[in-house]
């Protein structure tokens, strides 16, 4: 219960600055139009009018907004608005700050996503017949538990950075480009497509368009799993840099600088 | 003629200022050199499979033009508010010069520093492809160039003062960005959207910039480039109009109400 009541603080100060014209136009309108947009791109370019795989990526790439910019400036907002110190002196473990921090953001991401694809069924005239609404709820759901754990790693590395807007903004493009969104990744050279598998919705991306096209529950489940571990590996990794982070400050009494 | 001089002068020191202080921050140096470098390589990725006249037309000139607007949101948009905030708005406001000459000098210095846009898209896409491509109507491409600079000017100067009158400009600048560049077509024809959205791009001058840059570069139909070439200049000269009339009306609201400061 205590978790859930500072994930919800935590959650609610992320979002105090946000009025209901601001929520509806930049988290909501904004994603769904740059879905359009690429799928849209994706028509022209594939010369196709059955555009269910963008519809899928592009709904998966809807968590940017919340898991890459809102999550990703978290600690750089705990340091302007003063409470950075509070939280590293604190008792409460590193790992679980970080989990607070990602719970209700991963819950928001999940449900914009998959409006995000519902919308998208309806624009670009998608057939809600082959879709198994479970299937792809799981999916989402994976999905969002491992691009909150990125979005961790990015929110403790403004600890250590001064260039977070060239850091999250790069890292919005990283995801378009190498999480096979909007082309197979196998176009990709073959030196950077490791970059590919080490980041989030990589592999729930080929999960959910998986179980819409017909692939066998077990490739999907094996896919599924793959990116489960993978969202555990970076909030495990954000918690360890969270003690780095600390330990660096005390050293070089460098929490508080900007 | 002296004039016309101290105008040149003051254009020239304001544009060299606005470079200077564009190029410090941040968000501008990743639109005007990581944007357009991303753009093209995931332009590139998804034009794959289309021919060479495609690889220039969509990923070239698209990954350059979407540079240049982003550069345009993220700075010539906000420049003016970006000076109310550091507190020199009301010096710049009445220095001797005129304001609108100052912001016209900052918005054609953002316009022209963002032109590294087109060249790094250029380069990004020989280094990827290893082809690289050559214009054959130069004459033609250099006209839209200008047009297409000409365009953009006029259309960041009209953003700009209407985000004078709010308080929510990055918000603003952040919700731009992707609906021009859907709707003005820079990196598919307008023609693949719905009627009533062509509609809407045909009202809008940078469609016909970007029509035109891609026709300069292609086989070029001089009939039908210098109608839309005439197009481009009646919606531009509207919007001049629009800009001017923009400016005096909220001049006149900003001496009365004395809000230059407060938005």
């Amino acid at each position: 219960m205590h978790f859930l009541r500072m994930a919800w603080l935590n959650f609610k100060g992320q979002r105090a600055a946000f009025n209901l014209e601001e929520f509806l136009l930049l988290e909501t309108a904004y994603p769904f139009l740059t879905l359009m947009f690429h799928c849209v791109l994706a028509g022209y370019a594939y010369g196709t009018t059955d555009l269910t795989d963008w519809v899928i990526g592009n709904a998966f790439l809807l968590c940017t907004n919340i898991c890459v910019f809102s999550l990703g400036s978290s600690f750089r907002a705990e340091r302007a608005y003063g409470r950075i110190r509070s939280i590293m002196a604190g008792k409460t473990s590193k790992l679980e700050i970080v989990l607070q921090k990602g719970f209700f953001s991963g819950l928001v991401s999940m449900g914009t996503t998959f409006a995000g694809f519902a919308i998208g069924c309806l624009v670009f005239g998608i057939s809600w017949s082959n879709i198994s609404w479970g299937s792809m709820l799981l999916c989402f759901t994976v999905a969002m538990f491992a691009a909150t754990g990125f979005g961790l790693v990015l929110s403790v590395l403004g600890l250590m950075s001064h260039q977070m807007h060239l850091i999250l903004n790069l890292m919005e493009y990283v995801l378009l480009i190498f999480t096979g969104s909007n082309f197979p990744i196998t176009q990709l050279p073959e030196a950077v497509r490791v970059i590919s598998y080490v980041l989030p919705l990589t592999r729930s991306i080929q999960a959910a368009r998986g179980v819409v096209n017909g692939m066998e529950w077990n490739a999907v489940l094996g896919l599924l799993v793959s990116e489960i571990l993978v969202g555990i590996a970076y909030i495990l990794l954000a918690a360890g840099l969270v003690k780095y982070a600390e330990r660096v400050a005390i050293k070089e009494g460098t929490l508080e600088l900007f | 003629m002296k004039k016309w001089m101290i105008y040149w002068q003051i254009i020239v020191s304001t544009m060299t200022l606005q470079m200077k202080q564009s190029f410090a921050r941040p968000m501008f140096r990743f639109c005007l050199i990581c944007n357009p470098i991303v753009n093209t390589i995931f332009l590139y990725e998804m034009f794959l499979t289309k021919g060479p006249d495609a690889f220039l037309n969509h990923v070239v000139l698209g990954a350059g033009l979407m540079g240049i607007w982003g550069c345009i949101c993220f700075s010539s948009v906000g420049d003016i508010n970006r000076e109310r905030w550091s507190g020199t708005l009301p010096l710049i406001y009445v220095a001797p010069g005129g304001f609108g000459l100052i912001v016209f000098g900052k918005v054609f210095g953002n316009t022209i520093m963002s032109l590294l846009t087109f060249v790094l898209s250029y380069v990004t896409a020989g280094v990827i492809s290893g082809q690289w491509l050559y214009i054959v109507n130069i004459g033609y491409f250099l006209v839209s160039m200008v047009l297409m600079i000409v365009c953009f000017v006029v259309v960041s100067l009209c953003f700009a003062y209407i985000m004078m009158l709010s308080r929510k400009t990055e918000l603003y600048m952040n919700l731009i960005e992707i609906p021009l560049v859907f709707i003005c077509g820079f990196t598919f024809p307008v023609e693949v959207l719905p009627e009533w959205a062509q509609a809407i791009s045909n009202l809008l001058a940078p469609t016909w910039a970007a029509r035109l840059l891609r026709m300069s570069v292609g086989q070029v139909d001089k009939s039908v480039y210098v109608e839309c070439t005439g197009i481009l200049v009646i919606e531009l000269l509207l919007m001049v109009l629009f800009t001017i009339g923009l400016y005096h009306w909220m001049d006149k609201r900003i001496r009365i109400r004395a809000t230059l400061e407060v938005s």
